[in-house]
Protein backbone atom coordinates (compact mmCIF):
# COMPACT_ATOMS: atom_id res chain seq x y z
CA UNK A 1 0.00 0.00 0.00
CA UNK A 2 1.36 3.38 -0.44
CA UNK A 3 0.07 6.09 0.28
CA UNK A 4 -2.16 7.10 -1.71
CA UNK A 5 -4.74 3.94 -1.21
CA UNK A 6 -4.27 3.92 2.92
CA UNK A 7 -7.48 6.52 3.12
CA UNK A 8 -9.79 4.73 0.97
CA UNK A 9 -9.23 1.04 2.81
CA UNK A 10 -9.10 2.94 5.96
CA UNK A 11 -13.14 4.26 5.10
CA UNK A 12 -13.55 1.10 3.59
CA UNK A 13 -12.70 -0.67 6.49
CA UNK A 14 -14.79 1.68 8.93
CA UNK A 15 -17.87 2.14 6.69
CA UNK A 16 -18.36 -2.00 5.99
CA UNK A 17 -17.79 -2.58 9.40
CA UNK A 18 -20.59 0.14 10.35
CA UNK A 19 -23.00 -1.26 7.90
CA UNK A 20 -22.40 -4.96 8.74
CA UNK A 21 -22.78 -4.17 12.49
CA UNK A 22 -25.67 -1.93 12.48
CA UNK A 23 -27.54 -2.66 9.46
CA UNK A 24 -27.11 -6.39 7.82
CA UNK A 25 -27.24 -7.69 11.26
CA UNK A 26 -30.33 -6.38 12.42
CA UNK A 27 -31.82 -7.03 9.37
CA UNK A 28 -31.07 -10.54 9.92
CA UNK A 29 -32.82 -10.65 13.36
CA UNK A 30 -35.51 -9.19 11.97
CA UNK A 31 -35.69 -11.48 8.93
CA UNK A 32 -34.86 -14.64 10.06
CA UNK A 33 -31.71 -16.67 10.69
CA UNK A 34 -31.25 -17.94 7.09
CA UNK A 35 -30.62 -13.95 5.90
CA UNK A 36 -27.52 -13.61 6.34
CA UNK A 37 -25.58 -10.88 4.20
CA UNK A 38 -21.70 -10.49 4.72
CA UNK A 39 -20.50 -7.45 3.37
CA UNK A 40 -17.15 -7.06 5.36
CA UNK A 41 -14.99 -9.53 3.17
CA UNK A 42 -15.09 -7.00 0.07
CA UNK A 43 -12.41 -5.34 2.30
CA UNK A 44 -10.19 -7.84 1.98
CA UNK A 45 -11.43 -8.33 -1.91
CA UNK A 46 -10.54 -4.97 -2.32
CA UNK A 47 -7.20 -4.62 -0.81
CA UNK A 48 -3.91 -3.60 -3.58
CA UNK A 49 -3.90 -6.96 -5.74
CA UNK A 50 0.04 -5.79 -4.99
CA UNK A 51 -0.27 -6.37 -1.28
CA UNK A 52 2.01 -9.67 -0.23
CA UNK A 53 -0.01 -12.34 1.23
CA UNK A 54 0.88 -12.03 4.93
CA UNK A 55 -0.54 -8.50 5.17
CA UNK A 56 -3.54 -9.74 3.65
CA UNK A 57 -4.32 -12.02 6.09
CA UNK A 58 -3.38 -9.64 9.03
CA UNK A 59 -5.43 -7.04 7.54
CA UNK A 60 -8.50 -9.57 6.96
CA UNK A 61 -8.35 -11.04 10.53
CA UNK A 62 -8.29 -7.28 11.47
CA UNK A 63 -11.49 -6.33 9.93
CA UNK A 64 -13.19 -10.14 11.49
CA UNK A 65 -12.17 -8.67 14.76
CA UNK A 66 -13.50 -5.92 14.45
CA UNK A 67 -17.03 -7.26 13.36
CA UNK A 68 -16.44 -9.93 16.30
CA UNK A 69 -16.02 -7.15 18.86
CA UNK A 70 -19.02 -5.47 17.69
CA UNK A 71 -20.92 -8.59 17.98
CA UNK A 72 -19.64 -10.74 20.81
CA UNK A 73 -18.61 -13.42 18.35
CA UNK A 74 -15.19 -13.75 19.67
CA UNK A 75 -12.81 -15.42 17.03
CA UNK A 76 -15.31 -16.48 14.33
CA UNK A 77 -15.30 -13.17 11.72
CA UNK A 78 -12.16 -13.25 12.42
CA UNK A 79 -10.66 -16.48 11.65
CA UNK A 80 -13.03 -16.14 8.60
CA UNK A 81 -11.39 -13.08 7.02
CA UNK A 82 -8.11 -14.74 7.59
CA UNK A 83 -8.74 -17.45 5.93
CA UNK A 84 -10.59 -15.09 2.88
CA UNK A 85 -6.82 -13.15 2.83
CA UNK A 86 -4.86 -16.58 2.20
CA UNK A 87 -7.69 -17.82 -0.36
CA UNK A 88 -7.61 -14.47 -2.32
CA UNK A 89 -4.94 -15.47 -4.34
CA UNK A 90 -6.13 -18.87 -5.19
CA UNK A 91 -10.11 -17.03 -6.19
CA UNK A 92 -8.47 -14.85 -8.29
CA UNK A 93 -5.98 -17.01 -9.78
CA UNK A 94 -7.87 -18.15 -12.45
CA UNK A 95 -8.66 -14.86 -13.45
CA UNK A 96 -4.70 -13.62 -13.46
CA UNK A 97 -3.29 -12.49 -16.78
CA UNK A 98 -0.67 -14.41 -17.93
CA UNK A 99 2.53 -13.50 -15.65
CA UNK A 100 -0.01 -11.87 -12.81
CA UNK A 101 -1.57 -9.35 -11.73
CA UNK A 102 0.19 -5.70 -12.65
CA UNK A 103 0.68 -2.37 -11.35
CA UNK A 104 -2.65 -1.29 -14.15
CA UNK A 105 -4.68 -3.82 -11.99
CA UNK A 106 -4.61 -2.00 -8.72
CA UNK A 107 -7.79 -3.53 -7.12
CA UNK A 108 -10.00 -6.54 -7.97
CA UNK A 109 -12.65 -4.33 -9.53
CA UNK A 110 -15.60 -3.90 -12.34
CA UNK A 111 -13.42 -0.66 -13.08
CA UNK A 112 -10.10 -2.57 -13.79
CA UNK A 113 -11.42 -6.61 -14.91
CA UNK A 114 -15.00 -5.53 -16.00
CA UNK A 115 -17.83 -6.86 -14.42
CA UNK A 116 -18.22 -10.51 -15.76
CA UNK A 117 -14.63 -11.06 -14.54
CA UNK A 118 -15.26 -9.58 -10.91
CA UNK A 119 -18.69 -11.31 -10.06
CA UNK A 120 -17.36 -14.59 -11.08
CA UNK A 121 -14.08 -13.68 -8.75
CA UNK A 122 -16.41 -12.30 -6.38
CA UNK A 123 -18.33 -15.43 -6.27
CA UNK A 124 -15.66 -17.51 -5.87
CA UNK A 125 -14.02 -15.52 -2.87
CA UNK A 126 -17.49 -14.85 -1.12
CA UNK A 127 -18.07 -18.79 -1.53
CA UNK A 128 -14.69 -19.48 0.51
CA UNK A 129 -15.50 -16.88 3.55
CA UNK A 130 -18.93 -17.43 3.82
CA UNK A 131 -18.36 -21.22 4.20
CA UNK A 132 -15.53 -21.00 6.68
CA UNK A 133 -17.55 -18.39 8.35
CA UNK A 134 -20.26 -20.83 9.26
CA UNK A 135 -18.32 -23.87 9.64
CA UNK A 136 -16.53 -22.36 13.06
CA UNK A 137 -19.88 -20.55 13.84
CA UNK A 138 -21.42 -24.31 14.25
CA UNK A 139 -18.17 -25.79 14.81
CA UNK A 140 -19.23 -29.22 15.47
CA UNK A 141 -20.09 -31.37 12.05
CA UNK A 142 -23.51 -32.55 13.55
CA UNK A 143 -24.45 -28.84 12.00
CA UNK A 144 -23.30 -30.09 8.29
CA UNK A 145 -26.92 -29.63 6.68
CA UNK A 146 -27.18 -26.27 8.42
CA UNK A 147 -23.62 -25.34 7.75
CA UNK A 148 -24.65 -26.15 3.83
CA UNK A 149 -28.13 -24.32 3.88
CA UNK A 150 -26.79 -21.21 5.70
CA UNK A 151 -23.33 -20.72 3.43
CA UNK A 152 -26.38 -21.22 0.47
CA UNK A 153 -28.82 -18.92 1.35
CA UNK A 154 -26.07 -16.56 2.76
CA UNK A 155 -23.97 -16.91 -0.22
CA UNK A 156 -27.05 -15.76 -3.04
CA UNK A 157 -28.13 -12.29 -0.48
CA UNK A 158 -24.85 -11.51 -0.22
CA UNK A 159 -24.55 -11.45 -3.65
CA UNK A 160 -27.06 -9.71 -4.86
CA UNK A 161 -25.85 -7.09 -2.29
CA UNK A 162 -22.64 -6.88 -3.99
CA UNK A 163 -23.35 -5.14 -7.06
CA UNK A 164 -25.55 -2.98 -5.51
CA UNK A 165 -22.49 -1.59 -3.19
CA UNK A 166 -20.09 -1.78 -6.30
CA UNK A 167 -22.39 0.17 -8.01
CA UNK A 168 -23.10 2.55 -5.17
CA UNK A 169 -19.62 3.02 -5.31
CA UNK A 170 -17.41 1.87 -7.93
CA UNK A 171 -14.01 1.45 -6.05
CA UNK A 172 -10.75 1.86 -8.29
CA UNK A 173 -8.13 1.97 -5.57
CA UNK B 1 19.08 -21.31 9.12
CA UNK B 2 19.12 -18.76 5.72
CA UNK B 3 17.27 -21.86 4.15
CA UNK B 4 14.71 -21.77 6.42
CA UNK B 5 13.81 -18.12 6.56
CA UNK B 6 13.90 -18.44 3.02
CA UNK B 7 10.90 -21.21 3.31
CA UNK B 8 9.45 -18.92 6.06
CA UNK B 9 9.19 -15.67 3.61
CA UNK B 10 8.16 -17.96 0.06
CA UNK B 11 5.02 -19.69 1.91
CA UNK B 12 4.74 -16.08 4.58
CA UNK B 13 1.02 -16.02 3.28
CA UNK B 14 0.34 -19.50 4.78
CA UNK B 15 2.51 -19.31 7.96
CA UNK B 16 1.02 -15.93 8.63
CA UNK B 17 -2.57 -17.74 7.94
CA UNK B 18 -1.32 -20.79 10.58
CA UNK B 19 -0.14 -18.45 13.22
CA UNK B 20 -3.52 -16.19 13.33
CA UNK B 21 -6.32 -19.13 13.08
CA UNK B 22 -3.90 -20.81 16.16
CA UNK B 23 -5.06 -17.54 18.21
CA UNK B 24 -8.76 -17.17 16.74
CA UNK B 25 -9.21 -20.97 17.56
CA UNK B 26 -7.64 -20.00 21.15
CA UNK B 27 -10.11 -17.22 21.23
CA UNK B 28 -13.15 -19.19 20.23
CA UNK B 29 -12.42 -21.92 22.62
CA UNK B 30 -11.82 -19.30 25.49
CA UNK B 31 -14.25 -16.99 25.25
CA UNK B 32 -17.06 -18.08 22.83
CA UNK B 33 -19.54 -20.18 25.53
CA UNK B 34 -21.11 -22.51 22.63
CA UNK B 35 -17.66 -23.08 21.15
CA UNK B 36 -15.82 -23.43 24.87
CA UNK B 37 -18.65 -26.46 26.09
CA UNK B 38 -18.34 -28.47 22.44
CA UNK B 39 -14.60 -28.10 22.86
CA UNK B 40 -14.73 -29.32 25.86
CA UNK B 41 -16.93 -32.10 25.75
CA UNK B 42 -14.91 -33.16 22.38
CA UNK B 43 -11.45 -33.30 24.32
CA UNK B 44 -13.17 -35.76 26.78
CA UNK B 45 -14.54 -37.80 24.49
CA UNK B 46 -11.28 -38.43 22.41
CA UNK B 47 -9.33 -37.30 25.68
CA UNK B 48 -11.25 -40.54 27.42
CA UNK B 49 -10.67 -42.75 24.72
CA UNK B 50 -6.97 -41.97 24.57
CA UNK B 51 -6.83 -42.83 28.10
CA UNK B 52 -8.67 -46.08 27.70
CA UNK B 53 -6.45 -47.16 25.29
CA UNK B 54 -3.57 -46.29 27.56
CA UNK B 55 -4.56 -48.21 30.20
CA UNK B 56 -5.43 -51.82 27.81
CA UNK B 57 -1.78 -51.13 26.96
CA UNK B 58 -0.73 -50.65 30.87
CA UNK B 59 -3.00 -53.63 31.76
CA UNK B 60 -1.15 -55.77 29.04
CA UNK B 61 2.23 -55.38 30.63
CA UNK B 62 0.96 -55.88 33.98
CA UNK B 63 -0.82 -59.13 33.33
CA UNK B 64 1.59 -61.52 34.64
CA UNK B 65 1.58 -59.43 37.82
CA UNK B 66 -2.76 -59.69 37.53
CA UNK B 67 -2.48 -63.13 36.96
CA UNK B 68 0.00 -64.08 40.12
CA UNK B 69 -2.20 -62.54 42.16
CA UNK B 70 -5.47 -63.81 40.83
CA UNK B 71 -3.33 -67.46 41.47
CA UNK B 72 -2.63 -66.30 45.08
CA UNK B 73 -6.59 -65.14 45.55
CA UNK B 74 -7.27 -69.02 43.95
CA UNK B 75 -5.46 -70.57 46.50
CA UNK B 76 -6.46 -68.31 49.14
CA UNK B 77 -9.99 -69.41 48.48
CA UNK B 78 -9.17 -72.95 47.72
CA UNK B 79 -7.80 -73.12 50.66
CA UNK B 80 -11.13 -71.23 52.66
CA UNK B 81 -13.07 -73.84 51.01
CA UNK B 82 -11.81 -76.74 51.87
CA UNK B 83 -10.89 -75.52 55.52
CA UNK B 84 -14.52 -74.81 55.77
CA UNK B 85 -15.32 -78.11 54.49
CA UNK B 86 -13.19 -79.92 57.03
CA UNK B 87 -14.43 -78.23 59.77
CA UNK B 88 -18.21 -78.53 59.30
CA UNK B 89 -18.40 -80.54 62.90
CA UNK B 90 -22.24 -81.27 64.49
CA UNK B 91 -22.30 -80.42 67.85
CA UNK B 92 -25.30 -82.09 69.46
CA UNK B 93 -26.36 -81.90 73.04
CA UNK B 94 -29.90 -82.53 74.97
CA UNK B 95 -31.42 -79.31 74.19
CA UNK B 96 -29.96 -77.85 70.65
CA UNK B 97 -28.46 -78.93 67.76
CA UNK B 98 -25.22 -76.38 66.50
CA UNK B 99 -23.69 -76.47 63.40
CA UNK B 100 -20.78 -74.21 62.18
CA UNK B 101 -18.35 -74.09 59.27
CA UNK B 102 -16.90 -70.63 59.79
CA UNK B 103 -13.01 -69.99 60.11
CA UNK B 104 -13.18 -67.50 62.27
CA UNK B 105 -16.64 -68.14 64.51
CA UNK B 106 -16.59 -69.07 67.77
CA UNK B 107 -18.92 -71.44 69.03
CA UNK B 108 -20.05 -69.89 72.54
CA UNK B 109 -21.08 -73.25 74.06
CA UNK B 110 -17.80 -74.46 73.85
CA UNK B 111 -15.74 -71.66 73.74
CA UNK B 112 -13.53 -72.90 71.27
CA UNK B 113 -12.30 -71.33 67.63
CA UNK B 114 -12.31 -73.44 64.51
CA UNK B 115 -8.81 -73.41 62.33
CA UNK B 116 -7.99 -74.13 59.03
CA UNK B 117 -6.20 -77.18 58.50
CA UNK B 118 -4.95 -76.77 54.72
CA UNK B 119 -2.18 -74.29 53.36
CA UNK B 120 -1.71 -74.13 49.11
CA UNK B 121 1.34 -73.02 47.47
CA UNK B 122 1.23 -72.13 44.36
CA UNK B 123 3.36 -73.73 41.57
CA UNK B 124 3.63 -73.87 38.03
CA UNK B 125 4.67 -78.19 35.91
CA UNK B 126 7.75 -77.17 34.41
CA UNK B 127 8.12 -80.97 33.28
CA UNK B 128 5.28 -83.51 32.67
CA UNK B 129 4.65 -86.62 30.96
CA UNK B 130 1.50 -88.60 30.28
CA UNK B 131 2.70 -91.60 27.52
CA UNK B 132 4.28 -93.89 29.80
CA UNK B 133 3.62 -96.23 32.13
CA UNK B 134 4.87 -94.50 35.45
CA UNK B 135 4.31 -90.56 35.00
CA UNK B 136 6.17 -87.82 36.97
CA UNK B 137 5.90 -84.04 37.06
CA UNK B 138 8.41 -81.66 38.42
CA UNK B 139 7.46 -78.21 39.70
CA UNK B 140 8.70 -75.14 40.32
CA UNK B 141 8.61 -74.87 44.27
CA UNK B 142 11.46 -76.80 46.95
CA UNK B 143 12.15 -77.07 50.21
CA UNK B 144 12.93 -73.50 50.36
CA UNK B 145 9.08 -73.18 49.48
CA UNK B 146 8.09 -75.14 52.40
CA UNK B 147 7.36 -78.74 50.08
CA UNK B 148 7.58 -81.46 51.95
CA UNK B 149 7.64 -85.15 50.73
CA UNK B 150 4.14 -86.34 50.40
CA UNK B 151 2.51 -83.77 49.65
CA UNK B 152 -0.91 -83.62 47.90
CA UNK B 153 -0.42 -81.71 44.29
CA UNK B 154 -4.17 -79.90 42.74
CA UNK B 155 -5.39 -77.75 40.37
CA UNK B 156 -8.21 -75.92 40.65
CA UNK B 157 -9.87 -78.46 37.84
CA UNK B 158 -9.11 -81.97 39.98
CA UNK B 159 -6.12 -83.67 41.29
CA UNK B 160 -2.61 -84.01 39.85
CA UNK B 161 -0.34 -86.23 41.77
CA UNK B 162 1.35 -86.31 45.11
CA UNK B 163 5.25 -84.70 45.89
CA UNK B 164 7.94 -87.66 46.02
CA UNK B 165 10.73 -86.00 46.18
CA UNK B 166 11.77 -82.36 46.87
CA UNK B 167 14.68 -80.29 45.89
CA UNK B 168 16.07 -77.10 47.02
CA UNK B 169 13.87 -75.06 44.25
CA UNK B 170 12.28 -77.93 42.36
CA UNK B 171 9.88 -81.11 43.49
CA UNK B 172 9.57 -84.30 41.71
CA UNK B 173 5.82 -85.11 41.59
CA UNK B 174 4.46 -89.07 41.15
CA UNK B 175 1.58 -88.00 38.63
CA UNK B 176 -1.82 -89.84 39.28
CA UNK B 177 -1.10 -91.67 36.17
CA UNK B 178 1.51 -93.21 37.64
CA UNK B 179 0.83 -97.22 38.77
CA UNK B 180 1.60 -97.04 42.39
CA UNK B 181 -1.02 -94.04 42.66
CA UNK B 182 -3.76 -95.02 44.90
CA UNK B 183 -6.16 -91.84 46.07
CA UNK B 184 -8.86 -92.25 48.09
CA UNK B 185 -12.12 -91.30 46.76
CA UNK B 186 -15.54 -91.01 47.54
CA UNK B 187 -19.13 -90.97 45.56
CA UNK B 188 -20.94 -87.83 47.51
CA UNK B 189 -24.83 -89.15 45.46
CA UNK B 190 -23.54 -92.23 46.96
CA UNK B 191 -23.41 -91.02 50.52
CA UNK B 192 -20.24 -90.55 50.11
CA UNK B 193 -19.29 -94.08 49.77
CA UNK B 194 -15.13 -94.12 49.60
CA UNK B 195 -12.66 -95.98 47.63
CA UNK B 196 -9.37 -96.47 45.98
CA UNK B 197 -8.53 -94.50 42.89
CA UNK B 198 -6.11 -95.93 40.66
CA UNK B 199 -4.47 -95.97 37.10
CA UNK B 200 -4.05 -99.08 35.37
CA UNK B 201 -1.57 -98.04 32.23
CA UNK B 202 -3.42 -96.86 28.80
CA UNK B 203 -5.32 -94.51 28.61
CA UNK B 204 -4.32 -90.67 30.61
CA UNK B 205 -7.59 -89.64 30.68
CA UNK B 206 -9.38 -92.69 32.94
CA UNK B 207 -8.36 -94.13 36.04
CA UNK B 208 -10.11 -96.92 37.76
CA UNK B 209 -12.15 -96.93 41.14
CA UNK B 210 -12.27 -99.80 43.29
CA UNK B 211 -13.88 -101.34 46.48
CA UNK B 212 -17.23 -99.71 46.48
CA UNK B 213 -19.46 -102.53 47.50
CA UNK B 214 -21.74 -104.04 45.17
CA UNK B 215 -24.81 -102.65 46.86
CA UNK B 216 -24.27 -98.83 46.18
CA UNK B 217 -26.46 -98.01 42.44
CA UNK B 218 -23.71 -95.50 40.78
CA UNK B 219 -24.54 -94.31 37.78
CA UNK B 220 -22.88 -92.92 34.47
CA UNK B 221 -21.76 -89.37 35.28
CA UNK B 222 -22.19 -89.32 38.86
CA UNK B 223 -19.31 -87.06 40.55
CA UNK B 224 -16.20 -88.42 41.97
CA UNK B 225 -14.55 -86.46 44.55
CA UNK B 226 -11.94 -86.68 47.00
CA UNK B 227 -12.60 -88.58 50.24
CA UNK B 228 -10.66 -86.32 52.94
CA UNK B 229 -9.34 -89.79 53.98
CA UNK B 230 -5.58 -90.03 52.54
CA UNK B 231 -4.70 -86.81 54.68
CA UNK B 232 -2.80 -85.66 52.08
CA UNK B 233 -5.63 -84.20 49.83
CA UNK B 234 -8.66 -82.14 51.43
CA UNK B 235 -12.33 -83.88 51.33
CA UNK B 236 -14.20 -82.68 48.17
CA UNK B 237 -11.74 -81.48 46.00
CA UNK B 238 -13.27 -82.81 41.80
CA UNK B 239 -11.61 -85.62 40.84
CA UNK B 240 -13.63 -86.57 37.56
CA UNK B 241 -16.99 -88.13 36.70
CA UNK B 242 -17.91 -92.15 36.48
CA UNK B 243 -17.49 -92.91 33.21
CA UNK B 244 -19.59 -95.87 32.16
CA UNK B 245 -22.06 -97.94 34.56
CA UNK B 246 -19.91 -100.17 37.00
CA UNK B 247 -19.03 -103.69 36.95
CA UNK B 248 -18.33 -106.44 39.28
CA UNK B 249 -14.57 -106.29 40.19
CA UNK B 250 -13.22 -109.37 38.59
CA UNK B 251 -10.46 -109.36 41.56
CA UNK B 252 -12.79 -109.24 44.17
CA UNK B 253 -16.64 -109.81 43.44
CA UNK B 254 -17.88 -108.03 46.45
CA UNK B 255 -17.19 -104.62 45.05
CA UNK B 256 -17.40 -102.59 42.14
CA UNK B 257 -14.74 -101.66 39.39
CA UNK B 258 -15.77 -98.25 38.09
CA UNK B 259 -14.22 -95.80 35.35
CA UNK B 260 -13.44 -92.45 36.34
CA UNK B 261 -13.14 -90.24 33.65
CA UNK B 262 -10.16 -87.50 35.08
CA UNK B 263 -11.56 -84.12 35.45
CA UNK B 264 -8.43 -82.40 35.15
CA UNK B 265 -6.76 -82.98 31.55
CA UNK B 266 -3.37 -84.14 32.60
CA UNK B 267 -1.97 -83.53 29.48
CA UNK B 268 -2.27 -79.71 29.91
CA UNK B 269 -1.25 -79.61 33.49
CA UNK B 270 -0.11 -75.95 33.83
CA UNK B 271 -0.93 -74.04 37.23
CA UNK B 272 -1.02 -75.88 40.02
CA UNK B 273 -1.24 -75.92 44.23
CA UNK B 274 0.66 -78.26 46.57
CA UNK B 275 -1.62 -78.88 49.94
CA UNK B 276 0.10 -78.55 53.07
CA UNK B 277 -1.45 -80.12 55.98
CA UNK B 278 -1.07 -77.77 59.05
CA UNK B 279 -1.75 -81.03 61.03
CA UNK B 280 0.72 -83.41 59.01
CA UNK B 281 3.08 -83.99 62.08
CA UNK B 282 0.56 -84.50 64.21
CA UNK B 283 -2.09 -87.14 62.21
CA UNK B 284 2.23 -88.78 60.92
CA UNK B 285 2.82 -89.56 64.97
CA UNK B 286 -0.90 -91.09 65.36
CA UNK B 287 -0.42 -92.91 62.84
CA UNK B 288 2.96 -94.25 63.97
CA UNK B 289 1.50 -95.40 66.54
CA UNK B 290 -1.14 -97.70 65.13
CA UNK B 291 1.91 -99.30 63.01
CA UNK B 292 3.61 -99.95 66.55
CA UNK B 293 0.22 -101.16 68.05
CA UNK B 294 -0.20 -103.61 65.15
CA UNK B 295 3.65 -105.26 65.50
Amino acid sequence: MNGSNITPNIMRFIGLVAVQVLLLNQMTNTVGEYFNVLLYPLFILFLPLQLPTPYVVLLGFAVGFAVDAALGTWGVHASAGAFSGVMRGVAFFPFAPKGGFSAKDPIFAPAHMGWQTFLQGTALFMAFHILWYFTFSYFAPVFGWEIMTKTVTSWIFTMIFVPLYVAMFNPKK
Amino acid sequence: MGKLLQLLLRNGGFVTFLLVEIGCFAIMVNFETRHKEIWANTTGIFGGRALEKRQIAADYFSLYETADSLAHIVDSLQARLSNARQMQVSIRDTFFLVNYDSLSKTDTVRRKTVRPQYEFITAKSIKNAIAGTNNWLIINRGSTDGIQPDMAVVSPEGIVGIVRHVGTNFSLVMSVLHRQAKISVALPNQKNAFGSLIWEGGDPEEMTLRYIPQHFVVKKGEPVVTSGYSLMFPQGHPVGIVKDLPKSDPENPYFLEIKVSLSQDMATVREVAVVRNLFKAELDSLQLKISINER
